[in-house]
Formats: C-alpha cells, structure tokens, sequence
C-alpha cells in the first residue's frame, strides 16, 4: 500500500470514529451539536499535553484524556440535555467556538495558534482501523440495546416517551456523553497520528461536517452514516488534483443526494446478517426468474 | 385507601379555568368513564393525573404515594399508564420495540450492557421480550412483532398502544379516546378488550370517550365535565337522566 493511500485510510478511520459519535447523538436521539468538534480538540490536546508535558504512557494519557472529555461533556451537557432541540445547537456552538478560543489563548500551555508539537508518533493505520471497527461496534450494541430504543423513541415524541416512564434527560445525556468519548477518543488518536494539533479545523465548520456526512448516509442508519463519512472523508484526498473545485465537487454530490433521497444514501438499512440474507435471497431469486424466462 | 385517588384538583391556564375541583376515587377492577362535550377539560384531568401538568391545587394519590408533584416518568414507573388521544407510537420503531420502550426504563443493566452483549444484558433483554409478547397476545396483536406500527391499520395501532401502556404494569390506566377513529366492529373489540384486561389485570380503569355505546356499557361510574366543572357523577343510568347533563349535550328548553 502506497503510503499516500496508507495516510488517507488512517484519516478516514479516525473521522469514522468521531462521526459514529454524531450519529448516536444525532441520528440516534436527534440532537444538533455544532461544538461537537471541541470535543476532539480536548482529547488531542489533553493527550497530547499529558505524554509531552508529564511524559505519561500513551495509553494511560488517552484513556484519561477521553475521561477529561467526558467530565467537561458533563458540565455542557447538563443544560444542554434540557434545551430545546434548536437551543442545542446553539449552545454546543457557542461552547465549541469558546474551546477554540481558549486553545488559541492559552499559549503556555497549548502552544497557542502555533499548536502543539513534538508529539510522539503512536498511532498507524493498524490501530485506527481496529478503533473504527471497535468504535462502530459499540454503537451497533448500544443502537439495539434499550437505551438505543429510549433514544429514538424519545427523538420521535418526548411526551410519549416520558408517559412510558422513560427518564427523557437521563437518556439524552447518556448519549451525549458516548458520542463525546468517542469524539474525544478520535481526537487522541489524531494527534499520536499527526504528531502535531493547532487549534484551526475544530470549529463550528467540522462538527457541520460530520452532521452532513451523517445525514448523506442515512440519519437513522449507523451502517449508512459509516459509509457517509468514509466517502465524503475520503473524497475531498482524492480530489486533490482539482484543488479548490474538489469542495464544489463535495457540495454538489451532497445536494443531490438530500434533495433525491432525503433519508440518505442507505435510508433506514442496516449491515445485519438477515438483513443481508435477505438481500441475497432477493438477488438470487431475480436471477431465478430471469433463467426460468 | 383507593388505588387512584384525586382530591380537589384546579388547573387554569391564564384565565381559562380548565380544571374545576375535580376529585376521583377508582379501585381495582373498576371502570370510570369520563364524558363531556369538547373542551370541557377531560384531557387536561388525565394530564394533570399522570404529571404533564402540575395541578394548581388538590392532590393526587396512586396506591397511597403522594404523585401531585412528581415528575411524569416517575408518576409513570409508580403504576401510572396511558394512552393518547391522538395515537403517538414512536416512528422508526417496530411493534416489538414500541412495546418494550415501556418496558427499558425497569430493565436492569447498565451502561456497559448497552456497549457490550454482557449476559445480564440478554437476560432482561430476553425477558423484556416474553412480557412484551404476553401483553401483545393480549390485545391481539402477537404477530405483528417485527412490522411498523405505522403500515398498520388504526384499530391496530390502538391496540398496540393498549399494549404499550400495558408493559408499563400500571395501578391505574387512563384510556383517552381509545374508540376515536375506530368502525363499529372494531369498537365492539375495543368494548371486550377493555372489559377483558380489566378483569385479568385488575387495575382502575379511567376511561375518556365520546362513543357513549361504549362508555355506557363498561363503566362503573360515569363523570361528566363540563367547562371544568363536574356537573353529575353516577351510574350510567342515572347520568343518562340527570337533567343537567341532558341540558350541556343537548341545550336547554326555553
């Protein structure tokens, strides 16, 4: 494998782990986050400080710069689980562009606008894609699982949901605080792959990001969301020859997309062993047909 | 102490007194009907009981715990369970999952269960699932587990409702129009449904409806509402001669 390619996949996988995160938090229970991206700057830059600075084992810094994260989930989450839906995002935003502030601010500790460096390279392809494939694990556990369940039925009808005794705000920051882990985790993983983070790219403008290659797979399908995120990830690399137009590329095919097939590229189909018996026994039984004719 | 206990409730929204002194005693195994003409305040009772609504005063006891001001989820988990007005299943769920939302707030595992298949995590689920089809067996609708409820017609989408409310192992169950919408052959289903769980079960029943073929034929008790007030209380047989009654459905003669 060609490192280009190497370098490309790497990227992908560490975007696949923050966008599973958004759809548990989107798709799943129908939240907007537009800070979702801070999240991703606290777990590079927490990680990142913690082996620099304290000279801490690598994974010991990324298990306690995910728990930092979550901690900080907490106190947003707190008033944000109780909003509105159109508050939600205007909250997370406010928060996610404040972080970036702050990173910029801060220059004794995060190096400010020039970032942090000297980060020691821990992460390769290898890991990422074990993490992805872990990290879209969970989410398929947790999608079936009675939380998952509350999650979209509190997402369809709030009153409904609390009628059935379902703790509406328990739930929503649950979910909240998975997609911040995640979020976190790819974040840690970045920076031991770049071995540099400044404090541009997680504003406002990547967490819309993520919510759109959500929505271009399937808002309610995490095998749809993955397979947004892994073509619109990878498609902006491979367009690099057309430099500046590759973005018009990008805009058009999610234009077309939304507007031809709102539901997303998968809709509501998920990658599940019957659902994919089905499929074949659907095929075969064309082809059948056909021969029978 | 009865099951469900309502002691001199008010409600008013601005000015509009919507709940007037309304005070209820419902037993197990007993039926209430609740009738009155639009916008007496009917729906607003049964939000005020299950914790939409805080009553402005009066109070509310389920099984003799105080639930006046308790949050809806909980007055919910105490025995408190329901059904709208205007059907409102959860979209993007099927029949199966529907029904088990009212159960996954009692299921017992924890945040690692919900990453991981831990063997606790199977076993609630496992039995979430045989309550789930006990409770679907019982209004009927058993094998329609892996459909959308929305593909279903209304008459099923009531019953899978029923059901819902039911997992939720209420004390007291409010119905709030449950034959609206409903032909005549399903309403006669509804009717032996109703009177059916209500036996087999054994909970205070607390039913608003303007079909009066069935209101009349299965409740214990009937109060009647009107403008927030409650104008009359009794059997079916007195209520279908109270005068006032008779004067708020059909006008008054000059």
């Amino acid at each position: 494998m060609s490192a280009l390619v190497s370098n490309i996949l790497t990227q992908v996988f560490i975007t696949l782990i923050a966008v599973a995160g958004v759809y548990v938090l989107t798709g799943l229970t129908g939240m907007f986050s537009l800070g979702q991206a801070a999240f991703m700057a606290i777990g590079a830059y927490a990680s990142g400080l913690l082996v620099v600075r304290l000279h801490m084992n690598f994974a010991l810094a990324v298990v306690l710069s995910v728990l930092m994260a979550v901690a900080v989930g907490y106190l947003i989450g707190y008033p944000v689980v109780r909003l509105r839906r159109d508050y939600i995002s205007l909250v997370t935003l406010g928060f996610g562009e404040a972080i970036g502030a702050l990173l910029n601010r801060m220059t004794f500790l995060t190096g400010g606008a020039s970032g942090l460096t000297g980060v020691p390279r821990r992460v390769g392809l290898p890991l990422a894609c074990i993490s992805a494939v872990a990290a879209i694990g969970l989410v398929a556990f947790f999608k079936t699982s009675k939380y998952g369940r509350q999650c979209i039925a509190l997402r369809g009808d709030e009153l409904a949901a609390k009628a059935m005794g379902i703790n509406v705000i328990r739930v929503k920051m649950t979910a909240f605080l998975l997609s911040v882990a995640l979020t976190a985790y790819s974040g840690a993983l970045y920076v031991f792959y770049m071995s540099y983070v400044d404090p541009t790219g997680f504003g406002w403008k990547k967490s819309a990001d993520w919510v759109i290659m959500v929505f271009f797979g399937g808002v309610n399908s995490l095998t749809g969301s993955t397979l947004g995120a892994f073509i619109l990830s990878a498609l902006p690399q491979m367009l690099r020859g057309l430099q500046n137009y590759r973005y018009v590329v990008y805009a058009v095919l999610v234009l077309l997309i939304l507007n031809f097939k709102p539901s997303g590229l998968l809709g509501e189909w998920e990658l599940t062993p019957g659902n994919v018996k089905r499929s074949i026994g659907r095929l075969t039984e064309g082809r059948r047909r056909k021969e029978e004719k | 102490m009865a099951l469900l206990e309502v002691k001199n409730i008010h409600k008013s929204f601005g000015g509009v007194k919507a709940i007037q002194d309304f005070s209820i005693e419902a037993d197990a195994g007993e039926i209430h009907g609740i009738i009155g003409p639009n916008g007496a305040g009917k729906t607003t009772i049964f939000n005020t009981i299950s914790g939409v609504y805080t009553a402005d005063s009066g109070e509310v006891y389920l099984n003799g715990t105080q639930i006046t001001k308790l949050e809806q989820y909980k007055i919910t988990r105490l025995g408190m369970g329901r059904t709208f007005q205007n059907i409102r299943l959860f979209q993007g769920l099927t029949v199966q999952e529907n029904v088990m939302c009212a159960f996954d707030p009692q299921s017992r595992y924890t945040v690692l269960g919900g990453l991981l298949p831990t063997p606790k995590r199977l076993a609630e689920e496992k039995r979430g699932k045989e309550l789930c089809e006990k409770y679907l067996e019982i209004v009927g609708m058993k094998d329609y587990l892996k459909e959308r409820p929305e593909n279903l017609s209304y008459g099923m989408q009531r019953r899978i409702e029923i059901a819902r409310a039911l997992m939720c192992e209420p004390k007291t169950l409010l119905l709030d129009e449950p034959a609206a919408g409903l032909n005549p052959t399903e309403v006669g289903e509804l009717t032996e449904l109703i009177r059916r769980v209500s036996k087999q079960i054994g909970f205070a029943i607390l039913l608003i409806e303007h079909r009066l073929e069935l209101v009349m034929s299965i409740s214990d008790l009937i109060h009647v509402q009107n403008f927030g007030k409650t104008i009359a209380v009794g059997t079916p047989d007195e209520v279908r001669q109270n005068q006032e009654v008779i004067e708020a459905y059909l006008g008054k003669e000059d």
